[in-house]
């Protein structure tokens, strides 16, 4: 068992599957000699040289397609886009090749493929390097979305992705980079479209992802000491494909459930969500399902205005609080 | 070396059970105790604990999803591992149950009835559900929600409503009383429809008072004594175990203690034989303020003392009331007590619940005037008196035996060292 | 340095034949089966029998015949929505392209894919291309992986002229340049961006040739209809990329006889225009390219003779075969075959 910071965690995750299958190969940008703008990709370049950690032009057309023809024609990529934002840059890639080649070509061609991005905000750097977009991601059929919350998860997930012959969006959310967590030795690997209940509780469920876990974790400590109300907190960690029995199963229990977005409000991946359980579930609710988001503006880059944004425990807490009558 | 998880054993007559949640992932470590799933019956929801350690290798039965009493749920141990081959892709995932590409949701088919209460008031789906579910009276519960100012029904309203509806099959409930024929012309005014359980202990009390020849024999009983000791230790009671000390553990220990000397009571009569109990697990039925009747079960009672008695059905109550009674508190019975004083009435004939033989019934004690005999000679001085009652089966003994019995019990209530026995627990 | 040439071969051709007889009659027989079969899918379209759009290559054989035999097995095709003949040069059936237009089940993706999305890997066709740009980027990456596994393939991209004004042209040239990526890519300047002279829209000539300096890369621009010259440019290009040394940008001249797709008459050309390069059809420069070498007539009838019936009987099977069954509605969204995104 050891420490390691998230970040970390990439590099291991990485070098993890690296070593396993020399089919599995690395570009981005400034991710070999630089080791990553985020220092996540740090000592790969070294350990496994060159030819399997590549530099890459500011080109994120070229990275992903490269990805796509690489991992169609015997190789398991893994492409950096360092901010997710950039997603935007390069979406024909997802919306159009990765996501339906299979599809199209009738089973012929495949892309077993990762893309790893550095998503979300709280770091302050403004409106187009700080964006929650694994929403963007989740609607497109044919690609599969995990965004890890912790160290483990990181590697568990990496390796998860790296090993499943889909293409794979795996969301790093960068306020997380530093945080530090519980690693055991050896080997990790996850499974895809698996959720965690990472606290139990009776009286509401509360479904997070990435950094609106610890916060929904922390609002759940408080809602329990100050407020009495035990809350059931979920980390969603795979939105495709999406554990949807754990997320009814606790709401069955419940009877209420809440969902922690970092998204903006509108079509965020808590909306879908919400949309599952007041159907299949209906008969199980005791209350409305209340949505905790950011709101639908854009980042500010001021400190103090974009931690108003983003849902911290406070306001979790007094959102639950309000509707359970706490 | 794997180990199998399976769907444990609920209840007697229950045959499945569906997981709510699992507690532990796949790959997770486990310990022995470690609580892994929860599951619920049609009776009762109760969290599993694991009885082997190791890792979980596999869900069979996830959340959401329903298994048969025995069913491999889970395997724990060296089962097919997500990182068995080096080159190879991950393990097929285990595919998803099919769905059509057009019913990509489960729309559930069930109604439960209108958003709304009789009176207008809001009710949640979960309330919906279970109002018809339990086949609760919804003019009622509106009404309740009414009087209470409540904004609408909610689950734990409902849920409450429940818990004083449930009835076990040992549920003695008050005497029925026969219908009334009338030749003129009834006006019709309020009409309360039966709910399910009460509709379903209706039958069962049918059944018991057209199957069983009741023989119903009383004596009177001093409880002056055991008041003495309540009164004296009523506070240190309360200190100690949070709630207060009534008569019904003295009467449910005095019951035990006869019983041993007449374990004819306390059997089960299937019509032809009577097979005497090992133990005595006495069903208490509790009234609970005319909402209903709950018959918590309080298994080996011969082996507790007052205190412990009180303590255990104070803690059956206390379950109750919380919607917590597994299947085991509500079955096994072999004799019951059922409780009427509430209201000062004098004695009650109880419904005997099949296969039991008999059911006790304690009324309204307080002060009346007795003749006490003194060596100075007989004198009338206020006793606190009770009526205590047994309904038999006279299939099963006769009125002697019953009669001996009730004696016995007398003597032990008014003549056994309560204090010395209540002393050495407080 | 191929430039234009003449469509009569020169003397010291025919002496010093490089291509050699058997592969010249292939080129031949490829440019007229590609011919036929995309008037077949003309006739088809105006038979309803083929839905939605198709972009057909008639007039642009030579490229399509010259690159496909000129490639090894293993060398990878990227193709555009005008992929039909590139997808019949690298050996697909007829009953497998037509069906798949016809969106039947015999078709190469039994009517998944449809018309724009040609696909083959058994006939190293690795898709065609929808979005204006997309597989550039896409022929990198297949190249990168022949580079780093030590593979000899090489990966082959087609597209148009309107193809250079997009970012992921752009992005692709400068990746394979600075990789030094084993992809050829072969721009068919046949003068329209859709439905606009592409002159018009591109700030240089030659959109491809002119851009190649920009990348490093040799001035290629060649007669595209000339399937000689095109084989020639392939092989060098294709040897060069095995040998390590790079990709290479090719333009080849050339041009369409019918409208962008199904849908459009083409009113927007000049007049004249169609029956100047109607002279300098692919088809009729390589009858006569034949027949300059000594190729009996009744052989080249014979070719075409047989590649008519090859459509004949391709088209019967098609319109004998059913609708793809339903159950392919759902199929192949992942690799496990279903489409699950829940549990």
């Amino acid at each position: 068992m050891a420490e390691l910071t998230y970040r970390d965690a990439v590099a291991r995750g990485i070098a993890q599957e690296m070593e396993r299958d020399e089919r599995v190969v690395f570009l981005g940008e400034d991710v070999a000699k630089a080791g990553g703008v985020f220092k996540t990709t740090v000592g790969l370049y070294e350990r496994f040289g060159p030819l399997r950690v590549r530099d890459t032009p500011i080109s994120e057309q070229a990275i992903l397609g490269a990805a796509i023809g690489a991992a169609m024609t015997g190789l398991r990529p893994i492409a950096e886009l360092m901010f997710a934002d950039f997603l935007a840059v390069c979406f024909d890639y997802v919306a159009n090749e990765m996501s339906k080649l299979r599809y199209m070509s009738n089973g012929q061609l495949s892309c077993p493929l990762v893309i790893r991005t550095g998503n979300g905000g709280g770091v302050r750097f403004g409106a187009q390097h700080s964006q929650s977009v694994e929403n963007w991601t989740m609607m497109i059929p044919g690609v599969k979305v995990v965004a890890p919350s912790s160290p483990v998860d990181v590697i568990g997930l990496m390796a998860a992705a790296v090993r499943d012959p889909d293409p794979v969006i795996l969301h790093e959310h960068k306020a997380l980079y530093a945080i530090k967590g519980e690693v055991p030795d050896g080997e990790i690997v996850d499974t895809l479209g698996t959720a965690k209940i990472l606290r139990a509780g009776r009286d509401c469920t509360i479904v997070a992802l990435a950094l609106m876990v610890p916060r929904a974790l922390e609002a759940a400590e408080i809602l329990q000491r100050d407020h009495g109300v035990d809350a059931e907190v979920i980390d969603v960690r795979s939105l495709v494909p999406l554990d949807t029995q754990t997320i009814l199963g606790s709401v069955a229990k419940t009877g209420h459930l809440f969902t922690v977005e970092e998204n903006p409000r509108l079509c965020g991946w808590g909306a879908e969500i919400a949309s599952i359980v007041a159907d299949e579930a209906f008969w199980d609710l005791d209350g409305p399902i209340v949505r905790i988001t950011t709101p639908h503006i854009p980042l500010p880059a001021a400190d103090h205005l974009e931690d108003l944004a983003l849902p911290s425990s406070a306001r979790i807490v007094d959102k639950v609080r309000r509707v359970m009558g706490g | 070396m794997a180990s199998t998880i399976i769907m444990p054993q609920l209840g007697e007559t229950v045959a499945e059970g569906k997981i709510l949640v699992w507690f532990k992932s796949v790959g997770d470590e486990i310990k022995e105790g470690d609580d892994l799933f929860e599951v619920e019956t049609d009776k009762v929801t109760i969290e599993v604990q694991a009885i082997v350690a190791g890792r979980l290798s596999e869900i069979r039965v996830g959340p959401g999803a329903t298994a048969k009493v025995g069913e491999v749920v889970a395997v724990v141990g060296d089962g097919a591992t997500a990182n068995a081959s080096t080159r190879g892709d991950a393990p097929a995932a285990k595919s998803a149950p099919w769905r059509s590409p057009f019913e990509e949701v489960s729309t559930p088919t069930d109604r439960f009835g209108p958003a709304k209460g009789p009176n207008g008031i809001h009710m949640t789906p979960l309330a919906r559900r279970l109002i018809v579910q339990h086949g609760l009276d919804l003019a009622m519960l509106a009404k309740e929600a009414d009087r209470r100012g409540a904004k609408n029904i909610d689950g734990a309203a409902v849920r409450a409503a429940i818990e004083t509806h449930l009835a076990s099959p040992a549920a003695p409930p008050a005497a029925v009383e026969p219908p009334i024929r009338s030749e003129l012309p009834v006006q019709e005014s309020d009409v309360i429809t039966l709910n399910t359980m009460r509709r379903k202990t209706g039958e069962r009390l049918a059944e018991s008072w057209r199957t069983i020849p009741h023989v119903f024999q009383a004596i009177e009983v001093d409880f002056t004594a055991i008041d003495l000791v309540r009164k004296t230790r009523k506070a240190a009671f309360q200190k100690a175990y949070g709630f207060s000390l009534t008569y019904l553990p003295f009467v449910a220990r005095a019951t035990c203690l006869a019983i041993v000397a007449f374990p004819q009571v306390n059997a089960r009569f299937d019509g032809n034989a009577l097979a005497l109990s090992q133990d005595v697990n006495l069903g208490v039925a509790v009234d609970l303020d005319h909402n209903g009747v709950i018959v918590p079960v309080v298994r080996e009672s011969g082996d507790f003392t007052v205190i412990g008695l009180a303590k255990a059905i104070r803690r059956q109550i206390d379950k109750a009331r919380a919607g917590k009674l597994s299947p085991d508190d509500l079955s096994g019975a072999t004799y019951s007590i059922s409780n009427n004083g509430a209201f000062g009435t004098s004695f009650t004939t109880p419904i005997i619940n099949a296969p039991q033989v008999g059911i006790l019934s304690i009324d309204a004690i307080g002060l009346k005037p007795a003749v006490v005999s003194t060596p100075e000679g007989d004198f009338v001085a206020p006793r606190m008196i009770g009526i205590v009652g047994q309904s038999f089966d006279h299939r099963a003994f006769d009125g002697a035996y019953s009669a001996a019995f009730l004696s016995r019990l007398k003597q032990i209530l008014e003549t056994r060292d309560w204090a010395g026995e209540i002393s050495s627990d407080l | 340095m191929a430039g234009l040439k003449a469509a009569t071969a020169p003397r010291d051709e025919l002496q010093n034949d490089d291509i050699g007889l058997d592969r010249r009659l292939e080129l031949f027989r490829v440019q007229v089966e590609i011919r036929d079969c995309e008037k077949r899918a003309y006739d088809l379209f105006l038979q309803n029998m083929i839905k939605g759009t198709s972009h057909l290559s008639i007039g642009q054989e030579a490229v399509a015949a010259g690159f496909g035999v000129a490639m090894r097995k293993g060398d990878k095709s990227f193709c555009t929505y005008r992929g039909h003949a590139h997808t019949l040069a690298r050996g697909a059936s007829m009953e497998g392209m037509l069906g798949e237009l016809m969106l039947r089940d015999i078709g190469l993706m039994r009517g998944k894919g449809g018309s724009m999305h040609l696909t083959s890997v058994e006939h190293d066709v690795f898709g065609s291309y929808a979005i204006v740009g997309a597989h550039l980027p896409i022929a990198c990456g297949a190249a990168w992986r022949a580079q780093y596994l030590g593979e000899k393939d090489v990966s082959v991209c087609f597209f148009g002229d309107g193809t250079t004004n997009i970012g992921a042209f752009h992005e692709a040239l400068n990746f394979a340049a600075i990789w030094r990526l084993p992809v050829v890519f072969v721009c068919e300047n046949n003068l329209y961006m859709e439905y606009t002279p592409i002159g018009e829209v591109t700030a240089v000539k030659h959109p491809a040739a002119d851009r190649a300096a920009a990348y490093g890369l040799e001035r290629i621009l060649i007669d595209g209809n000339d399937a000689d010259v095109v084989y020639r440019t392939a092989l060098a290009a294709l040897e060069k990329a095995r040998d390590g040394g790079g990709p290479s940008l090719i333009e080849c001249l050339t041009y369409r006889h019918s409208g962008h797709s199904r849908a459009d008459p083409a009113k927007y050309r000049p007049p004249g225009e169609l029956e100047e390069w109607l002279k300098r059809d692919p088809i009729v420069v390589y009858r006569g390219r034949l027949r300059d070498f000594g190729v009996a007539p009744e052989t080249i009838d014979a070719i075409e003779a047989q590649s008519k019936r090859k459509v004949e009987v391709a088209t019967e099977a098609c319109k004998a075969s059913p609708p793809a069954p339903v159950e392919l509605l759902t199929k192949d969204v992942y690799a496990d075959g279903g489409w699950a995104w829940r549990n």
